[in-house]
């Protein structure tokens, strides 16, 4: 019984949503990159730019305008994510142009981003701030409450006092699964990713697409390094991506390459996570928790579950000139 | 034939210019931190061969690394992407330092051997799952793979807790780690072998017998790939599948069998560090050989024997960086990203070659038959 309860504490709940985020965004930015047909394994180093250069952009930001923190505490939070957005899309630009443009295979510029990415944040972190792992503390957005849904009764610890961008996350999920479903570019966008030959017949610019959608990936990642660092860390630390980027690809192929699904399972997985760091009264190892999520994603891609329904030119760089 | 010749010329071509672009690009980081690239190179080359103790550090760190360039090269060559050699050695050190400190009374001559071996079991078992899932299944090894390396992590956490392999006699400290690896169980050094040959070493290395086995290892593979019939018959399932099959080789047991050797090959990468410097296995045990090990398969080209220069490349980089570090003060972290530039730049640079190759072998079976003119003029950019 007291597990039970444990199991749908509001602190529990809360908890996994917060720790549902940083994965959901990096999942929905791996739908886009993967409709278009392009594996992107960089995930985990763009999310490592977008926590390091989220904390560095807001601490700089607070720092120069203290008069401005003052009045609109909220703004350097804000640039902070934007610069986080923007690094991302600088590395998803490097994929892009490594894969896409010189046809690399994707596996191997994604592994090579990363390796890239980490050797980066602690130059530069040594560089800005004299020492390798860590950057100063740092205040992040305030916390609100959510409109409405805070008036119900069982829902306020959820509801009450988030970050702002727990709920913008959500919205984007449902913004991408529309933009997928239903827009000209959404359609587009999988058209490039399941035949980009038939595709280019009929004028599509596969090219261009796939590079929209790994920029949009790389935005994505980058946002969710910046909240990990602005709103869960007040600040950056070596290693605090924990391989989110890896999960998020997982929660990606969980989610069958849609929007809502990878919503399904970053909460899932944002539930184990935040069940993991409860259990050290129980009897179970808190590590059988953590790789949950990973074996879900073995039996999942092993069809065990159901059958994982990948674009089918995912991963397969398109030439016009060959075949 | 002459123009085989050209494209080797042109591939040891591509390598240099990825350096020098990564050192280029290293000089822009160097000068924007106010530090002078002119000196600073010099200065991490000196300090690399002007020194023993530089040149023994460099062979101790190319160790784990070629074993893990040699692993990842493997299945590369059966078009497999092993991601997983980082869970693979993991586990594979694990297993080792288990046996070594467990099995007791034996003779060096037979614990050593079965210590390494329970490494290479348990890296090979550590790749099973993978590829059999992909052969059976259908699932890509890239993503189950990098899923196995976050269990391989979670599994060693949790086999380090007290009650199971934690040592005792640790209790009360804060030290996460197994009893100590009986004696017999240690991989000799080789500085009495060295000194045989008339080099003597600093006492203080820990320079030892899996670098002589991993070049071995590497040598072999390479004589596998180039002359057994197994070697031939993962070249063919590489270069074509289905022809392959045709000629009766079966894809599936070519890469079944690759991908548990890359797996074994993998177990041994954390025994240089277990059995030779620690002595145990601990919650520091060093990370990442298994990414690395992927750089150097790459800059090899998933040549055997060129994985041996590529680690001791990367291995020279990785102490230049720490004389940099010290002589010039400039971080050592620029190293590393020189390290992935120079990575990123001849992966591009390969494939541009490789593209280019074959357009002018394309261009040149044009040009061979009589009515050579006509053909290669309607062959140019088309099809």
């Amino acid at each position: 019984m007291d597990l039970l309860l444990t199991l749908v504490s509001a602190a529990l709940l809360a908890s996994a949503i917060r720790l549902t985020i940083p994965i959901l965004l990096a999942a929905l930015g791996a739908v886009f990159s993967e409709r278009g047909g392009v594996v992107n394994i960089g995930l985990e180093g763009m999310m490592i730019m977008g926590t390091f250069w989220g904390a560095a952009v807001t601490h700089f930001v607070a720092q120069a305008f203290p008069g401005v923190a003052a009045v609109a505490p909220d703004l350097a939070p804000l640039v902070g994510m934007l610069a986080a957005m923007g690094m991302g899309i600088l590395f998803a630009l490097l994929h892009a142009l490594i894969t896409i443009t010189f046809r690399v295979d994707q596996i191997i510029s994604g592994v090579t981003i990363n390796l890239l990415a980490a050797g980066l944040a602690r130059f530069l972190n040594i560089i800005f701030f004299r020492v390798a792992t860590q950057s100063p503390g740092i205040r992040g957005f305030t916390a609100i409450d959510i409109p409405l849904l805070d008036r119900i009764p069982g829902l306020a610890p959820l509801v009450t006092g988030t970050s702002p961008v727990i709920p913008a996350a959500i919205i984007l999920v449902l913004i991408g699964q529309w933009v997928l479903r239903r827009t000209r570019f959404g359609l587009r966008l999988r058209a490039v990713g399941e035949h980009p030959l038939a595709a280019d017949t009929l004028g599509v610019n596969v090219v261009m697409m796939r590079y929209m959608g790994v920029l949009i990936s790389g935005a994505l990642a980058g946002l969710a390094g910046g909240y990990l660092a602005i709103e869960q860390g007040r600040g950056y630390l070596e290693g605090m991506t924990q391989g989110r980027g890896f999960i998020a690809l997982a929660a990606m192929i969980f989610g069958n390459w849609w929007p809502l699904g990878a919503l399904g399972a970053s909460a899932l997985f944002g539930y184990f996570d935040a069940f993991s760091l409860r259990v050290v009264n129980l009897r179970v190892p808190y590590q059988f928790i953590t790789v949950l999520p990973h074996i879900a994603t073995i039996l999942v891609l092993a069809g065990f579950v159901r059958r994982a329904q990948m674009p089918a030119a995912d991963g397969i760089p398109y030439s016009k000139e060959e075949e | 034939m002459r123009s085989s010749a050209r494209f080797a010329l042109l591939q040891a071509a591509a390598l240099g210019l990825a350096i020098l672009f990564g050192a280029l690009a290293g000089s822009v980081i160097l000068l924007a931190i106010d530090q002078n690239p002119l000196y600073v190179y010099p200065l991490m080359v000196r300090f690399n061969l002007a020194r023993i103790d530089s040149i023994v550090a460099i062979f101790y760190r190319a160790t784990p690394l070629l074993l893990a360039g040699l692993a990842t090269a493997l299945a590369f060559r059966a078009n497999l992407f092993n991601i997983g050699v980082e869970g693979q050695y993991y586990v594979g050190a694990v297993a080792a330092a288990f046996v070594g400190f467990t099995v007791a009374g034996l003779p060096r001559l037979v614990h050593l051997p079965l210590t390494i071996l329970a490494g290479v079991l348990a890296g090979m078992l550590w790749a099973l799952l993978p590829i059999v899932l992909k052969l059976r299944r259908g699932a890509h090894e890239v993503i189950t793979t990098i899923m196995m390396n976050a269990i391989a992590g979670a599994l060693v956490l949790y086999l380090l807790e007290p009650g199971l392999l934690r040592d005792p006699a640790q209790a009360g400290t804060p030290r996460v780690r197994t009893p100590d690896i009986l004696p017999s169980a240690l991989m000799p050094l080789l500085h009495s072998a060295l000194r045989a040959i008339g080099l003597e070493i600093p006492s203080s290395s820990r320079l030892n017998w899996f670098l002589p086995l991993g070049i071995a290892l590497c040598v072999f593979f390479y004589w596998v790939l180039r002359r057994w019939r197994f070697g031939f018959e993962v070249r063919a399932v590489a270069h074509n599948p289905s022809a392959a099959e045709a000629a009766g080789i079966s894809t599936q047991r070519v890469q079944f069998y690759t991908f548990l050797l890359s797996g074994g090959v993998a177990g041994l990468v954390g025994l240089s560090d277990t059995l030779a410097f620690f002595g145990y296995f601990d919650i520091d045990f060093p990370k990442g050989y298994g990414f690395l090990g992927i750089s150097i398969a790459l800059l090899a080209k998933n040549n055997p024997l060129g994985v041996v220069a590529a680690a001791l490349f990367i291995a020279f980089l990785d102490r230049g960086a720490q004389g940099v570090q010290v002589f010039a003060g400039a971080p050592r972290e620029v190293i590393t990203i020189l390290q992935g530039l120079i990575i990123l730049a001849i992966v591009v640079g390969y494939e541009l070659l490789t593209r280019y190759i074959r357009a002018q072998r394309k261009r040149e079976a044009q040009v061979a038959p009589p009515l050579a003119p006509a053909l290669a003029a309607t062959g140019e950019g088309g099809e």
